[in-house]
């Protein structure tokens, strides 16, 4: 180890430029889960709005917060809001249309 | 489906109350007209039989109010009507004529009984309220509701809790390491913008920080990727109970074009070099799995070994490396030393025709330690700057050169023959589209004479490309 000579050299310094694929070396790594989130999130919203099904809508809201709690600190903040808006949105009109309890899937 | 069994009940019970009603009236009217010398009497048989059969069976029972045992005669007396037996109908009324005698039963007012107002004779009003359906459940029947709310505010409750969990680590990483980075790199921390806002670690994600340092010798920077078990994440949190993970410190280093010889080379845990085998396109095309490494190289158990040139690997495997990589076993995941880094292997292979751009690079795995003792893998990062000066230093022999020289050459052709028939495509493209271009010049132009010359020449051109296949299957027949 040559701690004697000082290693440091302004002159050399580089930028850093956010690479094009995030994680070390590129997609591999990449964690897909906010998208994978981000879709289910609006695959459920949807069938909790159509089907009218409230434990779709319940499973859109939770899908939105995985989406936004390992989102990318770079990625679009507007994704992450509508998709909670789309599943807030189900939740609350499921329960305007029809205001009873929800009933599980496995119960009906 | 509570609510609807509600309103089902709702509608069973009122239906009863109609029906009880209705009968009432009904008796009434048999009374009347029983009196109108059994005029219809065939007509009312059915009910009457049914009040019978009513009455035995709460005289059964027993127990029951004065009222209904009141009505018991006018009911049973369409069924002597049936039979034709006058004598019985006198007899029976006479049987039951106590219960006519007011004085029979005490404290009873028997005169509503025998003597019900006019109006109910009429067919009764019934008056269903439109009741909505949630006034009739519960709080209780909502638990599956209070269920979801309760999952989301812990969820939430754990967000908050993991992000500041994970940004702690993330600190206590960097200031336990920050005099060390400041030692070897002129530029410690970088945000990338045109002004160094905030230098320090950069946040990724909540589980994922950054932090850049360049201006060393040697190398062209150096990026530090903290990957943090995803604490802000409950779901993450709960699946990693089945498949525990570990904090992460993943160091790239771009290494300084012609500083190390050409080799590539891995040493890692078995389970992520397997991984990383098949992942990168530089090991999976240069190295093989070493057999045995533990014999060979005095790894410590548990590693493996990835190797192009033997020369080089063992000269990278020297005592002082073999002993931190056994004292600090269980913080090292992987080594990777390459000087033909192309990241993982691209899925569409055929889009591309030029070969990946390859970069000398040292990439290095290392485990947190759990209870955030950060001192102890303080000297993983002197390893790091350690082999960084040994592949400055380190040369190989004349054969390792000409062995990894024939190994680059034989990746590079293999590469050309997979994309020939693509490029002979992309050629052969090109050529049709500059004929085209050609074309439309020529069209555009107005003087008929050159169009002419074109047209003729063309045609020529297409004779002659025609003709030889012609000519050689002639000769071939032949």
């Amino acid at each position: 180890m040559s701690n004697t000579v000082d290693p440091r050299r302004k002159e050399k310094i580089n930028r850093y430029k956010a690479p094009k694929n995030q994680g070390q070396g590129g997609g591999a790594n990449e964690d897909m889960m906010p998208d994978y989130m981000n879709i289910l999130g609006m695959i459920f919203s949807m069938c909790g709005l159509m089907m009218k099904l409230k434990w779709c809508a319940w499973f859109a809201l939770y899908c939105s917060c995985i989406s936004f709690a390992s989102s990318k600190a770079s990625d679009d903040a507007k994704q992450v809001l509508s998709s909670f808006m789309l599943s807030v949105s189900a939740v609350v009109m499921s329960y305007l249309q029809n205001p009873a309890a929800m009933t599980p899937p496995w119960a009906s | 489906m509570r609510p609807v069994f509600a309103f089902l009940l709702l509608a069973l019970i009122c239906a009863c109350q109609a029906q009880s009603d209705f009968e009432e009236g009904d008796n009434d009217n048999d009374f009347a007209e029983f009196d109108d010398e059994f005029v219809g009497s065939n007509y009312y048989t059915e009910p009457a039989a049914k009040n019978a059969e009513s009455n035995s069976a709460g005289e059964g029972a027993g127990g029951d109010s004065g009222s209904r045992q009141e009505q018991v005669p006018p009911r049973k007396q369409p069924q002597v009507v049936d039979d034709d037996d006058d004598d019985g109908l006198v007899e029976e009324d006479d049987e039951f004529e106590h219960f006519q005698d007011e004085e029979e039963f005490e404290g009873y007012d028997g005169g509503d009984a025998k003597d019900p107002p006019i109006d109910e004779q009429a067919e009764p009003k019934l008056n269903i309220p439109n009741i909505p359906l949630h006034f009739r459940t519960h709080w209780d029947s909502y638990w599956m509701e209070m269920l979801m709310v309760a999952g989301l505010l812990a969820y939430f409750a754990n967000f908050f809790a993991g992000k500041a969990k994970n940004a702690r680590l993330a600190q206590l990483w960097f200031s336990t390491h920050k005099a060390l980075l400041d030692e070897n790199f002129a530029l410690v921390g970088d945000d990338g913008k045109a002004e160094n806002e905030n230098p320090g670690l950069i946040k990724e994600s909540e589980s994922l920080y950054t932090l850049w340092c360049s201006g060393r010798t040697c190398c062209e920077g150096m990026l530090v990727e903290l990957k943090m078990i995803k604490r802000q994440d409950l779901v993450s949190l709960v699946a990693g109970l089945m498949r525990p993970q570990l904090d992460q410190v993943h160091i790239k280093i771009e290494l300084t074009r012609g500083l190390m010889d050409s080799f590539v080379f891995a040493v890692g845990t078995k389970k992520t070099i397997t991984k990383v085998f098949k992942e990168y396109t530089d090991l999976s095309k240069f190295c093989s799995l070493v057999g045995k490494p533990e014999d060979r190289y005095n790894v410590p158990n548990g590693f493996a070994v990835l190797s192009e040139v033997p020369e080089a690997t063992s000269a990278i495997l020297e005592t002082r490396i073999i002993t931190a990589l056994k004292k600090y076993q269980s913080y090292i995941d992987y080594l990777h030393i390459s000087d033909q880094f192309s990241g993982p292997i691209q899925q569409e292979e055929g889009n591309t025709l030029k070969q990946l751009e390859t970069k000398p690079v040292l990439l290095a795995g290392f485990n947190l330690p759990k209870h955030a003792e950060m001192e102890t893998i303080k000297p993983l990062l002197l390893l790091i700057f350690y082999l960084m000066e040994r592949l400055k230093t380190y040369r190989m022999s004349k054969e390792g050169k000409s062995k990894s020289d024939k190994n680059r050459q034989r990746v590079e052709e293999e590469f050309l023959k997979s994309t020939h028939a693509a490029r002979a495509e992309a050629a052969a493209q090109r050529r049709e589209d500059k004929r085209k271009q050609e074309k439309e010049r020529i069209l555009a132009d107005e003087d008929p004479e050159k169009q002419r010359r074109w047209e003729a020449k063309e045609q020529k051109r297409q004779a002659k490309k025609n003709a030889p296949k012609m000519k050689r299957l002639a000769v071939k027949s032949l």
